[in-house]
């Protein structure tokens, strides 16, 4: 049985994504918890598979292109939503550009690159949302960021640092909202399957070796720990990062 | 999909399950369709869990144990797997919050030192090394310790408490990487101040020092738990879970204390 705390009927959910995403997976289970969803980005393919499996649960969807690095396009886009479905309830920020050099051989406009693939969007997207979730009282802010957000990693220093940034962001902005009743966390993900890492099989089983639970993880992992951060269920939760990485947050 | 944030079928022991926390743990458990083997050494209090969760619609039954002791732990886990054939889920919530007699440091005694440690600490250790040998032999199993936020950071004038609940997260996460390969996950909850204890008003003095500002529910805590037993949270092991109204990291900030600083008019 499922608790009823866990419920999305009713609710408006935005799920933004660049890179990999897993706009596609999110949207189906907010879906199947009983959102109403709305996925915001680029890649056409993932939303619009996204919409059609919200569609297939039998809840309103849609898709909408935006460039999320741009604050004027993601205004508009937040109107759209607004002027159909009236409200919005949950914001999932979804963007991974991988990027990995070392640090003497990056420039300074691949630092750029990164913090405006990663983490940029992050802080247009809360705030073009956010300030609507004020206004109500409630809402749902989940960001999607890495373990290596908290982590380091030989030439991923500018990935880490713009993952990082997610992190302290989620942190500091789940208690400046905190007396808005607008919940902010974050999921940090270990090494995901179908992923540019996991893409050559010798990465993929030196990677799983690697992970304490042996095995890459999946959509499924962090769609359900987002309908538990998405919905009643984490009433006082905030601030916090969910950490689905296979126990390698734990190692020494 | 949403399935898997079901218990059906599943057997959990909850430590300090007459608690306030550990009541609601028992109650959301039982809600997301689990058996459940209260145990508590307050034996009226265990008794009126096992009941609501009868009332619930589940099973439930009631095994005292004073969990600082190896022997009545071990005792009270044999019956608890016999009881339904198997244990799937073990939550460490038994501990005392208000242990700490306010005297000097250099004035506590050995006696205090060891309950405080014992009842914290100790207890989840006892716990989970009689059912870790039966999970590995199921290749299942979840174990949750109820930690605290205080297990990562200090507090003027308490030790036991702190340093037991740091305890417990190194438990879990060196458990979690030893079980892992076997199929069981070991995640722990570090809760923020919970009502508990007694009526609205003894919280609303604390209320200002959270971010949320207010304490949270017991009944809140409950689906957290759900999760971390269920098959939804598959990828999470050694991990830590705050629920705490935003409390963990506002250490730097106490709200309604630290002003308010417009840097950039």
């Amino acid at each position: 049985m499922m608790l009823e705390e866990f419920s999305l009927t009713d609710k408006v959910a935005l799920i933004g994504g660049l890179g990999q995403s897993w706009q596609k997976e999110m949207a189906g289970y907010l879906a199947e918890a009983g959102a109403q969803v709305a996925l915001f980005g680029q890649d056409e393919e993932q939303m619009s598979a996204g919409v059609k499996k919200a569609q297939e649960l039998g809840k309103e969807a849609m898709a909408i292109p935006v460039d999320v690095t741009s604050y004027r396009q993601v205004e508009k886009m937040v109107q759209t939503v607004l002027k159909k479905w009236q409200t919005i309830d949950i914001l999932v920020n979804s963007f991974n550009l991988p990027f990995a050099k070392p640090l003497v051989e990056t420039g300074p406009e691949e630092w750029q690159k990164a913090m405006s693939a990663n983490s940029t969007p992050v802080f247009i997207c809360t705030r073009a949302v956010g300030k609507y979730m004020l206004e109500r009282k409630e809402g749902k802010v989940v960001n999607i960021t890495s373990g290596l957000g908290e982590r380091g990693l030989p030439n991923g220093t500018v990935y880490c640092a713009s993952k990082g940034a997610v992190v302290q962001f989620t942190r500091a902005l789940a208690l400046e909202w905190a007396q808005y009743n607008v919940q902010v966390n974050a999921i940090a993900l270990g090494w995901m399957a179908d992923t540019v890492e996991t893409s050559k099989k010798e990465w993929q089983d030196s990677l799983t070796r690697l992970t304490p639970l042996k095995r890459l993880g999946q959509p499924d992992d962090l769609a359900c720990a987002l309908v538990y951060l998405a919905s009643d269920a984490s009433s006082f939760v905030t601030g916090s990062t969910f950490c689905l990485t296979g126990g390698l947050m734990a190692h020494g | 999909m949403l399935e898997k944030l079901s218990l059906d079928g599943r057997v959990a022991v909850v430590t300090g399950g007459g608690g306030g926390l550990g009541t609601a743990i028992c109650l959301s458990l039982a809600k997301a369709g689990a058996d459940i083997v209260v145990t508590d050494f307050r034996v009226e209090d265990g008794e009126k869990t096992a009941a609501k969760v009868v009332a619930a619609g589940r099973k439930a039954v009631l095994f005292p144990a004073d969990i600082t002791r190896s022997d009545q732990v071990n005792d009270m886990m044999t019956k608890a797997i016999s009881q339904w054939g198997k244990v799937d889920i073990l939550v460490n919530c038994a501990g005392i919050v208000r242990g700490e007699v306010p005297k000097p440091f250099w004035e506590m005694s050995d006696l205090e030192w060891h309950r405080g440690i014992d009842t914290n600490l100790s207890g989840a250790f006892y716990c989970s090394r009689i059912v870790a040998k039966h999970m590995v032999d199921r290749q299942y199993g979840k174990i949750i310790n109820i930690a605290s936020g205080f297990g990562m950071r200090g507090r003027r004038g308490s030790f036991m408490y702190n340093i037991a609940k740091a305890g417990v997260i190194l438990l879990t996460m060196s458990l979690a990487l030893t079980l892992a390969q076997y199929g069981v996950r070991v995640n722990a909850i570090a809760p923020g101040l919970f009502q508990t204890l007694g009526p609205k008003e003894g919280y609303d003095a604390l209320a200002p020092f959270i971010p949320m500002r207010r304490a949270g529910q017991p009944s809140e805590i409950g689906a957290l738990a759900v999760y971390l037993a269920s098959d939804a949270s598959a990828y999470a092991t050694g991990e830590v879970f705050s629920i705490d109204g935003g409390a963990l990291f506002s250490g730097y900030a106490p709200i309604n204390y630290a002003p308010s600083i417009p840097l950039n008019e």
